[in-house]
């Protein structure tokens, strides 16, 4: 039997809903088919306030076996490093944590608030991810931590993280290996695809067929703020709630995969210079962009310009 | 001799520590603290206008849809503009799904979960109330799960994802849903509504819509096998047995904000407010913030949310015991959320339960048990008027400088945005959620909130767990992720924070 934890910090319970829509298997059927035994879970569990801190207590000191942590939610660690903005029974967090994370077999970051940050770099509370401050390796942990089992922090960005790849990596975390990860510690075979690929505007995005305001088929690239072609993500590959996708449904990737989440400038609003996008899809020259997109927007089909072909 | 317990509270969407004084085995003095912050608030300070429809949301995972609905209302509050009919359905059929969800989980995966306990281990239904509500494995837990994880596929499919879409925007909705779409959505609905009555009623929807009074429900839950051994007729024969039906009065005052699920009363459409008997109209104008138990500046932070601000003092006095500033309504707290709904809007059987007992952590968890079966029906009226041929989005232009308000029933009850713009970024941003209504501290007057009235005499069996405070403060639901304001760095180096969970 593998023993888990889950703890919330700075949370919205997002990734919480993302561990109550598993499904195949759903969550009590994962937990039986892994042997894992739930310790804690904020929302779900029922044992008294005093189980809950002798229990945390126990696994600080090694007293009981901690084969998996997990994280939601961003980690305070102001006012002046102290953690004192979130507190469990007047110690920090962010210290129960690192205690923690050095027992524990695998930790996992669920959630880019978790992982880099996220929705915590807007409040000035010092707040971090694990082993990432957004693009900086550090956070919380450090650079050169390892679990007891010899891994970093495992990262599975999302606002909130995609159910499936929340239990895929539980059950890689169960296995014996690794599964590979990207730069930012993310599983590469999730995050090596971009939320353009098999977004269903792409023909148009492809024939510069672009919306500048909501309610089109049309892409939103250009005009809209859509993140799209730079946020690695598979929610265009496995789609949401096995149904569909925001770019599916007109509404603009907002990058929120991404350590640097949520951006700076406004959403649903591209900077552009001469109406150019001034960030291009991933890896692409400003040069070869502006002839390739003159070409295609010349040799655009009238379905796509009359914008019939539906998405 | 009175003793003082501290506890922090799980399964309580957030972090929550509510502090009683028990004297003699019965709770004379409560206090509800709101300790964890994440400051959305001023997150969105200096902003671009729409970038509430984006973050507000992220307040609450639970509740994103009912963020983004408010968030989006309020900015078209302020451009004084309409949506057309088929946007508005979509809206609605994506608030309710979000609802209905949000009920069942409250229900089955937070609440019940209390009933399992040890301390119950004498009573007759115990075995069976342990069979149906450990947390995992419980029969009603599991079932719960399977069924609520299947029906945000409808917001998916008519928004993209959930949670955390951001597919409703001022003027409509981004998406433009086909027949095809729409028809799944009503298999989804149709397998989510037979669940509902096979498992949760044990009957129709009609037929439990039509119990009117107390006894009608008690002749009904014998009738049948299929109503006796349901979750609604268990959990009430629990609840009886267990002595929900003795715990958590509350303040017998209620209120609801604009709604669209409409009951038989037409004319409270608009919200209401109603207070030992008498209901008046709901009218924004009359939300008063209080802050003199709260963290904040007493002078600059008390008054309307439109010009309330939300600074901290440096160093707060020890009866300044919480981050939730008290809203008030009329001068009054309010308790919100869906029994408020049922009351305000003149729903018999709530109306007689809580007239011949008293409102209850029972009576609470019974409305938010039934809320389904009328959103359901509603949601089937929707979908069938919704016409693909009209448009789901009406281009609308903002002012730079203005402000707005938009108010909903979210799950938990009335949710407000006011938000005002200057040279097209956002300057002021107030959210007054449910949980702010309920877990709200003293007021100006020093009126305990909804759930520190709720707690006076409830007996304490067990001071090392005290379940019986579990079930009153978790009957209202609380969601303390996005109860609490937002404050400076400033404020905050200077808070004493305690996290429950």
């Amino acid at each position: 039997m593998l023993t888990a934890l889950w703890m919330q910090c700075g949370a919205c319970g997002g990734d919480t809903m993302s561990l109550l829509g598993m499904e195949s298997p759903h969550l009590p059927a994962l937990l039986d088919e892994l042997q894992v035994e739930l310790l804690w879970h904020p929302s779900l569990s029922n044992g008294s306030p005093a189980y809950y801190q002798n229990l945390i207590s126990d696994l600080r000191r090694g007293r009981r076996p901690l084969d998996l942590l997990l994280v939601e939610g961003f980690v305070s660690t102001g006012p002046e490093g102290s953690g004192a903005f979130d507190t469990f029974k007047g110690e920090a967090k962010a210290d129960i944590l690192t205690e923690l994370a050095a027992r524990a077999g695998v930790v996992l970051a669920v959630g880019t608030c978790a992982s880099f940050g996220g929705i915590g770099k807007l409040s000035e509370i010092d707040a971090v991810g694990l082993q990432f401050h957004h693009q900086q390796p550090g956070g919380l942990l450090g650079r050169q931590f390892r679990s007891t089992r010899g891994w970093p922090v495992i990262n599975i960005p999302g606002c909130p993280v995609h159910p499936t790849v929340l239990k895929d990596v539980l059950y890689a975390a169960c296995e014996e290996t690794a599964p590979p990860l990207n730069a930012f510690q993310a599983p590469e075979d999730w995050f090596g695809v971009l939320v353009h690929q098999g977004c269903t505007r792409n023909e148009y995005h492809e024939y510069r067929v672009e919306d500048d305001d909501f309610g089109g088929p049309g892409c939103m690239f250009f005009h809209l703020g859509c993140r799209g072609p730079l946020t690695y993500s598979p929610c265009n590959k496995i789609l949401w709630n096995n149904r569909n996708s925001k770019t599916n449904a007109g509404t603009p990737c907002f990058g929120c995969t991404h350590p640097d989440f949520p951006q700076e400038h406004p959403f649903f609003h591209t900077p552009s210079i001469i109406d150019i996008p001034l960030e291009l899809p991933d890896g692409v020259d400003r040069a070869h962009y502006l002839a390739y997109k003159g070409m295609a927007a010349a040799a655009a089909p009238e379905r796509l310009v009359k914008r019939t072909s539906k998405v | 001799m009175a003793q003082t317990i501290s506890m922090p509270l799980n399964r309580v969407e957030g972090d929550l520590e509510v502090k009683v004084t028990v004297h003699k085995g019965i709770v004379t003095e409560a206090q509800v603290i709101g300790t964890m912050f994440r400051g959305v608030e001023t997150m969105l300070t200096g902003r671009g206008a729409l970038d509430g429809l984006v973050i507000t949301p992220r307040v609450c995972g639970i509740c994103s849809i009912s963020h983004l609905l408010a968030a989006a209302m309020a900015l078209e509050n302020m451009a004084g503009s309409s949506v057309s009919v088929n946007s508005r359905l979509v809206r609605n059929l994506a608030l309710s799904t979000e609802k209905l969800q949000s009920d069942l989980r409250h229900l089955f995966l937070m609440f019940t979960a209390d009933l399992a306990k040890k301390k119950y281990q004498d009573q007759a239904l115990y075995p069976e109330a342990a069979q149906r509500y450990q947390p995992y494995r419980g029969s009603a837990v599991v079932a719960t799960i399977l069924a609520t994880r299947k029906l945000p596929q409808i917001i998916a499919i008519l928004g993209g994802q959930w949670p955390h879409s951001a597919f409703i925007v001022p003027g409509g909705v981004t998406s433009r849903p086909t027949q095809a779409d729409l028809r799944q959505c009503g298999m989804l609905l149709g397998e989510f509504r037979r669940w509902y009555e096979q498992s949760i009623l044990g009957c129709s929807i009609e037929e439990v819509m039509a119990i009117g009074t107390c006894d009608q429900f008690n002749d009904w839950l014998e009738k049948k096998e299929a109503h006796y051994n349901s979750e609604l007729g268990f959990f009430l024969r629990c609840g009886r047995a267990f002595g929900l039906d003795s715990l958590g009065a509350g303040p017998d005052a209620y209120l609801t904000a604009p709604d669209r699920i409409r009951y038989q009363k037409p004319e409270t459409a608009g919200g209401g407010f109603l207070q030992d008997g008498v209901l008046t109209p709901f009218d924004q104008q009359a939300i008063i913030e209080q802050v003199k138990h709260a963290r904040y500046h007493e002078r600059i932070c008390t008054g309307h949310p439109l010009v309330a601000e939300t600074h901290p003092v440096e160093q707060p006095a020890d009866s300044k015991y919480s981050w939730c500033k008290a809203p008030r309504y009329a001068g009054s707290p309010a308790e919100t959320g869906p029994l408020a709904e049922a009351l305000i809007e003149g729903d018999s059987l709530c109306t007689d339960l809580v007239a011949s007992q008293g409102a209850s952590a029972l009576t609470r968890e019974l409305a938010r048990l039934l809320r389904p079966a009328r959103i359901l029906l509603n949601m089937e009226k929707w979908l069938e008027r919704i016409d693909t041929s009209k448009t789901f989005y009406r281009p609308t232009a903002l002012p730079d400088d203005g402000t707005g308000v938009g108010l909903i029933q979210a799950p938990r009850g009335m949710l407000g945005h006011w938000v005002q713009l200057s040279g097209g970024y956002i300057d002021h941003y107030q959210i007054i959620t449910p949980t702010t209504w309920n877990a709200s501290p003293r007021d100006d007057r020093d009126v305990p909130g909804p759930i520190e009235q709720a707690l006076l005499g409830t007996p304490v069996e067990n001071p090392e767990d005290p379940v019986e405070v579990g079930h009153v403060v978790r009957s209202f639901d609380p969601c303390m992720v996005c109860s609490v304001h937002a404050v400076s760095k400033n404020g905050l180096s200077l808070g004493r924070l305690r996290i429950g969970t």
